[in-house]
C-alpha cells in the first residue's frame, strides 16, 4: 500500500446477521479489516465462517447491520443504491464460483458490458474487451457465447470482465471451485499476474489450498470473526 | 449494449415463451383491429343509411322545433317550391327533397288499414335515397308520381292488394275535414323494419297535396350536401338565405334525428368496450405470468448485472424493454393475422342475423380501419408495459446477495 493513499477497502467494526426463522444467526461479528492497493489476499475458513458474507459487505453487495465500510477513504454506508451501483461498476470487479456470464452475450460483449454501462463508446469498449480477452488467452473466442466455452474459458472471460473498468479491487468468491486442478492453477496464475502487473487488489473467499498457497495475505475467519491475519512473504 | 438489445437477445433465447406470448398479444391485437374495423364499417353503414334516409340537414318551420303537430301539416312549411329553389342555390347543397309526413287509412273497399305515409318528389327521391332499392315488386314512383303509390309489403298483405290494384287513401286535412283519393299500387317495398313495413306508404307530393288539400306545403325539406361540404356552415347559409326570403325556419342536423344511429353506436361501444377490457385483462394476466417466470429464471443473472453496477432502473428498463419488444412482435404478427382474417371474412359472404325489428341481415364486412390498428398497437404496448412492470420492479428491487445465491 502506498503511504499516502487510503486503503482500497476498509471495514471498521462490521457485523451482519441473518434471520433464519425465529433465530438470528450472526454471520460476521465486529470485523475490522483493510485491503490495500495490489494486495492478493485470501479469506479462509470453514463453511459458515462468514467469508462470503464479509466479501459481499466489502463489495457493497450487502449492507452491514453495524460498523462502517470505506472505499478509497470514503464512507459507503450513507450512499444511495445508485451511488453504490456506480461505485461497484467503476471501482470493483467480481468473479463468481459459477462464472455468472450473461448467457445471451458473446465473450466480447460480456467483457464490454461493464464499460458500456459506464458510458464508454462502443468501439472503445469493444477494443478493450478484445485486448482483455487476448490477455487471458481467449483471442479465438471473441464471438463465442458462454454455453459453448469450457469452465476454464468461462472463468477467464469472467476475469477479463472483472478487469474491464480498471477496478481497484476484484472480489472473487470461490473462483476455482468449479475448475479442474490444472485450469484452477492456470486461472490463479493469471490473476496473480494481473495483480502484479496492474496493482489491482484481489480478495478471495476460498476453501481452496491452492488459492491460499498463492495468496500474499491470508485472513482466517472463524464464526464470523477474524482469527488470524498473516502476510506471506 | 442497450437494455432493448439485451431484451431482444433474451426473447430469441426463450423462443417457445416468446412465440406463446407473441401469439397472445397477436390475438389481442387482431381482436382490436378486426372489431374496430367491423365497428367502423357498421357505423359508416349506419351513418350512410341514416343520411340517405333523413338527409344531412332538414329545413323545418321554426314552430315545429320541439313540438308535435296536433293536426296534419299544422307546422308545415308553406310555399315549398320557392323555399326549395332558394335552398338548392346555397353553396354546398347537392339536392333538396320535399317530404310530407301524413297518416291515414288505406282501404281496398272491404278492409281499411292505417298507414304512415310520405309524400315525395319521386325522381330526385329515388336518386338520393334507397327508396328505389327497397322495391321488391313493381316499380318505384316515377315522374311526379301521378296517382301511383308504393306500399310496404306488410301493408299490401294486410290490404290483400298487389301491384296494379287500386286503393283508396283517406286522411284528415289540416282544417279537420276528411278527404279521400284513389291511388294505383305501382310497387311494393320492403323497408327492412317489420313494424314500418306493415304501415309504409309512399306517394308523389301532388297526390298527397290533393288528399290533404294543402298545395305547396311540406313537413320538411330534406337537404343532401355535396361531398366535403361543411354541415354547420351550410346550415347557417341555408338559414340566412331562407330568412332573407321571409321564411322562419330551423335547421336540424342528421345526428339529432338519428336516434337509432346514436343508440346503436352506444350499444356497440359498450359491448366492444367490455370485450376489449376482458381482452386486455387476459393479455395482462398471461404476460404477467410469463414475465414473472422470466424474472424468476433469471434471478442470478439479475444479481450479476446488479453486482457489476447496473442500477435498479437499468434492470427495470431491461424487463420493460422485453415486454415492449414482445408487444411489438405480437402486434406485427397480429397485423398480418388480422389482414388475413379480414380478407377471409369479407370473402366469406356470411350474412349476419338481422338486428331486432329488422327483416334483413347484412353481409359481414370488416373495413381496414387504420385507427383501430394504431389503437391496437398502443393498447398492446400499454398492456405489456403494465404486465411487465410489476415483475420488472420486483427484479430491480431484489437483494443482490439473495439473487446471486438463487439456485
Amino acid at each position: 500500500m502506498n503511504e499516502t493513499s487510503p486503503p482500497v477497502v476498509a471495514a471498521q467494526g462490521v457485523s451482519r446477521s441473518y434471520r433464519l426463522g425465529a433465530a438470528v444467526v450472526p454471520a460476521v461479528r465486529d470485523v475490522s479489516l483493510t485491503i490495500g492497493e495490489g494486495e492478493f489476499a485470501a479469506l479462509q475458513g470453514p463453511s459458515g465462517s462468514g467469508k462470503t458474507t464479509l466479501l459481499n459487505l466489502l463489495g457493497l453487495l450487502d449492507r452491514p447491520d453495524a460498523g462502517t465500510i470505506e472505499i478509497e477513504g470514503k464512507e459507503a454506508g450513507s450512499l444511495s443504491e445508485n451511488a453504490r451501483s456506480d461505485l461497484r461498476r467503476d471501482r470493483f470487479g467480481f468473479i463468481f464460483q459459477t462464472f455468472n456470464l450473461i448467457p445471451v452475450l458473446s465473450a466480447e460483449e460480456n467483457v464490454a458490458y461493464p464499460m458500456l454501462l459506464a458510458g464508454a463508446p462502443a468501439e472503445q469498449a469493444r477494443g478493450r474487451a478484445r485486448e482483455l480477452l487476448d490477455a487471458v488467452g481467449l483471442e479465438e473466442k471473441f464471438s463465442v457465447r458462454p454455453d459453448l466455452l469450457s469452465g476454464g474459458q468461462r472463468q477467464r472471460v469472467a476475469i477479463a470482465r472483472a478487469l474491464a473498468n480498471r477496478p481497484s479491487i476484484v472480489f472473487a468468491d470461490e473462483p476455482t471451485a468449479n475448475l479442474d486442478s490444472r485450469t484452477a492453477e492456470e486461472t490463479l496464475d493469471l490473476m496473480r499476474g494481473v495483480c502484479e502487473s496492474s496493482r489491482v487488489a484481489f480478495l478471495f473467499a476460498t476453501h481452496d489450498p491452492r488459492v491460499v498457497a498463492r495468496a500474499r495475505r491470508v485472513i482466517e475467519l472463524h464464526d464470523g470473526r477474524i482469527e488470524s491475519d498473516r502476510r506471506v512473504a | 449494449m442497450s437494455p432493448f438489445a439485451i431484451a431482444l437477445r433474451n426473447l430469441a433465447r426463450q423462443r417457445r415463451r416468446t412465440v406463446l406470448l407473441s401469439a397472445v398479444v397477436a390475438f389481442g391485437f387482431a381482436a382490436f383491429a378486426l372489431a374496430g374495423g367491423f365497428i367502423a364499417q357498421s357505423f359508416e353503414g349506419l351513418k350512410e343509411g341514416t343520411i340517405r334516409s333523413v338527409g344531412q340537414l332538414q329545413i323545418v318551420d321554426r314552430r315545429a322545433v320541439g313540438r308535435s303537430e296536433e293536426t296534419t301539416l299544422e307546422f308545415g312549411l308553406h310555399d315549398a317550391a320557392r323555399a326549395r329553389a332558394i335552398a338548392s342555390r346555397v353553396p354546398g347543397v347537392a339536392s333538396v327533397l320535399p317530404r310530407i309526413d301524413f297518416v291515414g287509412l288505406a282501404t281496398n273497399g272491404a278492409k281499411s288499414v292505417p298507414f304512415l305515409g310520405v309524400g315525395v318528389d319521386p325522381e330526385p327521391e329515388a336518386a338520393a335515397t334507397y327508396a328505389k332499392e327497397l322495391v321488391t315488386a313493381g316499380r318505384y314512383l316515377s315522374g311526379d308520381g301521378g296517382d301511383g303509390v308504393v306500399l310496404g309489403t306488410g301493408l299490401a298483405s294486410a290490404l290483400n292488394v298487389r301491384v296494379g290494384d287500386r286503393v283508396t287513401l283517406m286522411a284528415t286535412t289540416p282544417d279537420g275535414s276528411l278527404n279521400a283519393v284513389d291511388g294505383l299500387v305501382v310497387g311494393l317495398a320492403d323497408v327492412r323494419i317489420k313494424e314500418l313495413n306493415d304501415r309504409y306508404l309512399a306517394a308523389g307530393a301532388g297526390l298527397v297535396w290533393r288528399l290533404l288539400q294543402s298545395p305547396e306545403t311540406v313537413s320538411k325539406l330534406v337537404v343532401f350536401l355535396k361531398p366535403g361540404a361543411d354541415e354547420s356552415k351550410t346550415a347557417r347559409a341555408l338559414t340566412n338565405a331562407l330568412s332573407a326570403a321571409g321564411y322562419d325556419v330551423a335547421i336540424r342536423h342528421w345526428r339529432e334525428l338519428a336516434t337509432f344511429y346514436e343508440q346503436v353506436k352506444l350499444l356497440y361501444i359498450g359491448i366492444f368496450g367490455f370485450v376489449g377490457a376482458v381482452l386486455v385483462i387476459i393479455v395482462i394476466l398471461s404476460a404477467a405470468i410469463v414475465m414473472t417466470m422470466a424474472v424468476t429464471e433469471r434471478t442470478r443473472e439479475i444479481g450479476t448485472l446488479r453486482a457489476m453496477g447496473t442500477r435498479p432502473s437499468g434492470v427495470l428498463k431491461m424487463f420493460l424493454a422485453e415486454g415492449v419488444a414482445l408487444a411489438l412482435l405480437g402486434c406485427l404478427a397480429g397485423m398480418l393475422f388480422a389482414l388475413v382474417v379480414r380478407a377471409a371474412l369479407n370473402a366469406s359472404g356470411i350474412i349476419l342475423p338481422p338486428p331486432p325489428g329488422a327483416t334483413h341481415g347484412m353481409p359481414i364486412h370488416v373495413r381496414f380501419y387504420p385507427l383501430a390498428y394504431a389503437a391496437g398497437t398502443i393498447a398492446m404496448i400499454g398492456t405489456m408495459a403494465i404486465a411487465s412492470y410489476f415483475p420488472a420492479r420486483r427484479a430491480s428491487r431484489m437483494s443482490i446477495v439473495e439473487a446471486l445465491a438463487h439456485v
